[in-house]
């Protein structure tokens, strides 16, 4: 199918060779790299023969296994938008903050 | 009675020396400008008048910057400190019609109210603050007439009883929320509104449009909402 080819062209494109990059620059660690690399060449397997997960979505009773990944992946996602969320907003805070302490040392100073 | 005047100036180098001039022409001269990370000579023209000027680094908006001229004000054990903008909308004539409240121990903290005489402002403007009032209203329980107005004056018990974490505009109604659980006594007064080429060229992109009210309202309740879920 098209969609699969599609899919498949672009985690090969820009999907591997960015998380290969990543490793090179040392933004990521040797684990990290091994962990990802592993997730999508498990995804580009299941994109090309979905039936090897069968059995998951009969364990859960869901009709297809590509169903419980789908649900599974958007709550992965809610969590981790939410997470990041926070953490910008703890960041935002702790500039504000310093930044104020950076300003107010004018004060204290000329307070001396 | 020392009384500080706190300015939050973001890119105001061509009016911020005039505001000071006209503040310290009504007798205070205890003012502090805090730059909020501006890219242009604000920083500098304020400080030649010889004013306390503060910077914070980055922009962080006028919340951020006030509470750090509030701040600033504390730490220099100020009596009554007043917030007002450094654009030149505020009259500094109305700081003795400000304060006069908490000299006379009738509030804590007072508000300058442009809602209370609403001659020559714009109707967007108007509109503008009526959708903020009620939105400050739905989220902290306190109606006043002119919610998002930045010129107050606070006694020592008030702006030691609060403290904003909200960077931008929402800050006004922040404040607002912790001044009603704080328990502290409010009083609004009217102020002027001048109406400068300039201050109106800073807000060109509203225009007359009425609609931007509600876009700002709306934009409002987002991050009101958004602070109020990532405390």
């Amino acid at each position: 199918m098209l969609i699969q080819i599609l899919v498949t062209i672009g985690i090969v494109i820009l999907v591997l060779p960015s998380i290969y990059s990543s490793y090179k620059r040392k933004t990521i660690t040797p684990f990290a790299f091994f962990i990802w690399i592993l997730f999508w060449i498990i995804g580009l397997v299941l994109i090309w023969d979905p039936s090897l997960i069968d059995f998951i979505g009969k364990a859960l009773g869901v009709g297809r296994s590509i169903d419980a990944l789908v649900y599974i992946a958007i709550v992965f996602l809610l969590y981790s938008t939410l997470s990041q969320r926070i953490r910008i907003n703890e960041l935002s805070k702790e500039i504000t903050l310093l930044n104020r302490k950076l300003a107010l040392e004018d004060v204290k100073q000329e307070k001396k | 009675m020392k009384i500080y005047i706190v300015l939050p100036a973001y890119c105001e180098d061509k009016v911020i020396k005039d505001v000071i001039a006209d503040i310290k022409k009504e007798g205070y001269t205890n003012i502090i400008v805090v730059d909020d990370g501006s890219g242009d000579n604000t920083y500098k023209e304020a400080k030649s008048t010889g004013v306390i000027t503060i910077s914070h680094p980055i922009n962080r908006g006028k919340g951020a910057a006030t509470q750090t001229g509030i701040d600033a004000g504390k730490l220099l054990n100020a009596d009554i400190i007043v917030t007002m903008d450094s654009d030149g909308q505020h009259d500094p004539k109305d700081i003795k019609g400000l304060i006069q409240p908490i000299l006379n121990d009738k509030a804590d903290v007072v508000i300058g109210s442009r809602m209370l005489n609403t001659k020559g402002m714009p109707k967007s403007r108007i509109m503008m603050n009526k959708i903020a009032n009620i939105v400050t209203y739905i989220f902290f329980g306190v109606l006043v007439s002119d919610s998002q107005s930045g010129f107050r004056a606070y006694n020592r018990k008030a702006y030691t009883s609060v403290y904003t974490y909200m960077d931008r505009y929402e800050f006004e109604s922040e404040m607002l929320g912790q001044i009603k659980n704080s328990k502290l006594r409010i009083q609004e007064v009217p102020i002027k509104v001048i109406y400068t080429d300039y201050s109106k060229s800073k807000y060109k992109h509203m225009g007359s449009f009425s609609a931007q009210g509600l876009v700002n309202g709306v934009r409002m309740v987002v991050r009101l909402i958004e602070n109020s879920l990532f405390k």
